[in-house]
């Protein structure tokens, strides 16, 4: 009983969050070559290099910083990328943890992840962390919105707010064909949330890392998995959401798991490496003016559905 | 009822942790360590409501809080003569009245909790939770729900207007402008205007 209910979820959680996290390197990597970015050595090895070279590095340190939320902000984004992932089902059976109520556990997860994000550019105490740390913020709101809204929306026609019922829901057609407009908004908030590609605003170059401007050495190579392991977190979800999570002929339900989290993860990365980051006012502008009502209207669908 | 003695020693750990982040609130000197240190504690209560099997409320707690803490927190920073709110600041205030407050509240909640006679009748044990509390709250229960939450919306939105009108330096529709280090002195951090006609192009030659 504790093998099954409290060893095997905590490893299957791990084990993806180690994984996901390497594959997100060597995937980034790999587009990035295949785009003409200049090589190095080989993707499978880099991200291990680059992990190993901060892990080496020296923490640097600010004048007074607030040194427990600091060191503490990249642990916790990492606990909540953690988080999201318990509450994604590999199949029928295999479900790290199956709350009732786990599609707005995760929404609490992406409300979090707002404050960590924040705690970690304020509490570096440098003038463009805090910048970092104010622009997300003041983004993060609508993220939280948008994602909440198309995810009732699939919570609707499973009339349960349970992953494993979403998932049970889509047996007869995928969310991502019955309701058009859930999953481009959805991978859109997880590349928001991750600050990733065109919606990295909170990291971005025009704020010299922005909330990670004056972080280095270990707690770097944290900040950076924990980011990665919420892209990993957020693909988990989107595939149980919208692509129908373990349902799929012929193979196991963990294995069609595995191949829609890839198949998500990499089109977020092709993404992030092809489109330009979006500048901050217009990104608060497209996300209120355009993204929101957008997913009204996709709430407005996923009801009409329901009742039809 | 039987459950796990985890369930115990789960509740003890987490009340202590709403206790202790709760008394931080007001040891800290940061109007942003303290939202925190308040968000801390109502997360350990939230887990305690999921302990107490309200698995909606309890989980409604994170979402909630963590977006109410965040905006109380930049609210807080725009408001208050505190840039940033980075530096220290003394977050206490009115000490007697606020012990003497806190002091008959703690007895009337612990006199509630010793005295009052709390309902024994169990319920169905395939009760459920969530869909119990949602015909609650769009059922019977609909119109007051939502007449409460439209007021506490239009009471919020008129508090900004009414306070952002005069901010920190002056009136909204007059030009911002710091007030001087010393009483009627000139404003804080502004450069000198260049007498000058044109001053503006003088540095490009």
């Amino acid at each position: 009983m504790i093998v099954s209910e409290l060893l095997l979820p905590v490893f299957v959680v791990l084990a993806t969050l180690a994984v996901g996290a390497y594959l997100v390197g060597v995937i980034d990597g790999a587009i990035g070559a295949a785009l003409g970015a200049p090589r190095g050595q080989s993707a499978w090895l880099a991200p291990l290099t680059q992990g190993a070279w901060l892990l080496t590095q020296q923490a640097n340190t600010t004048e007074a910083p607030d040194w427990r939320a600091w060191r503490l902000a990249p642990a916790l984004y990492l606990a909540l990328a953690a988080t999201g992932l318990a509450v994604v089902p590999w199949s029928p059976t295999l479900i790290p943890t199956d709350l009732t109520t786990s599609v707005v556990l995760w929404g609490s997860v992406e409300a979090l992840a707002t404050v960590v994000i924040f705690l970690h550019g304020w509490s570096a105490n440098t003038l463009l962390a805090l910048i970092g740390a104010y622009r997300y913020v003041a983004l993060g709101l609508s993220y939280i919105l948008i994602s909440m809204f198309v995810l009732i929306g699939v919570a609707l026609p499973a009339e349960s707010l349970q992953f494993s019922q979403v998932v049970a829901s889509q047996a007869e057609m995928w969310n991502v064909i019955r309701q058009p407009l859930g999953l481009p908004l959805f991978l859109i908030v997880g590349l928001g949330m991750t600050f990733w590609g065109p919606f990295n605003l909170a990291d971005s170059r025009d704020l010299a890392g922005g909330t990670a401007s004056a972080v280095s050495g270990p707690p770097r190579l944290v900040w950076n998995l924990a980011r990665a392991a919420m892209l990993v977190a957020f693909s988990g979800v989107a595939a149980s959401a919208f692509l129908g999570g373990w349902l799929g002929p012929w193979l196991p339900g963990p294995l069609w798991m595995v191949i829609k989290m890839l198949v998500v993860l990499a089109v977020l990365l092709l993404i992030g490496r092809l489109v330009p980051r979006v500048q901050p006012e217009r990104c608060v502008t497209l996300m209120w003016v355009v993204l929101l009502p957008l997913s009204f209207i996709d709430l407005i669908w996923a009801g009409m559905e329901a009742l039809l | 009822m039987d459950y796990p003695l985890t369930v115990d020693i789960a509740f003890l750990l987490l009340a202590i942790l709403a206790v202790v982040s709760g008394w931080r609130v007001f040891c800290t000197d940061s109007m942003v360590r303290a939202s925190f240190f308040l968000l801390v504690s109502f997360i350990a209560v939230g887990v305690i409501m999921i302990l107490l099997a309200a698995e909606y409320l309890g989980v409604a707690m994170f979402f909630m809080m963590a977006v109410e803490m965040m905006v109380m927190a930049t609210f807080m920073v725009m408001f208050m003569m505190n840039p940033a709110g980075l530096n220290p600041m003394m977050m206490v205030h009115q000490h007697k009245f606020s012990i003497a407050a806190g002091v008959v509240i703690f007895v009337l909640l612990a006199g509630v909790a010793l005295l009052a006679e709390f309902p024994t009748n169990p319920l169905p044990a395939d009760l459920d939770p969530v869909t119990s509390l949602g015909n609650e709250l769009l059922g019977d229960s609909m119109l007051i729900f939502e007449s409460a939450g439209i007021v506490l919306l239009t009471t919020m939105i008129g508090v900004v207007v009414l306070s952002s009108h005069r901010g920190r330096y002056g009136g909204a529709h007059e030009g911002s402008m710091p007030p001087g280090l010393v009483p009627g002195g000139d404003p804080a951090g502004m450069p000198k205007e260049d007498e000058e006609e044109g001053g503006g192009h003088h540095h490009c030659h």
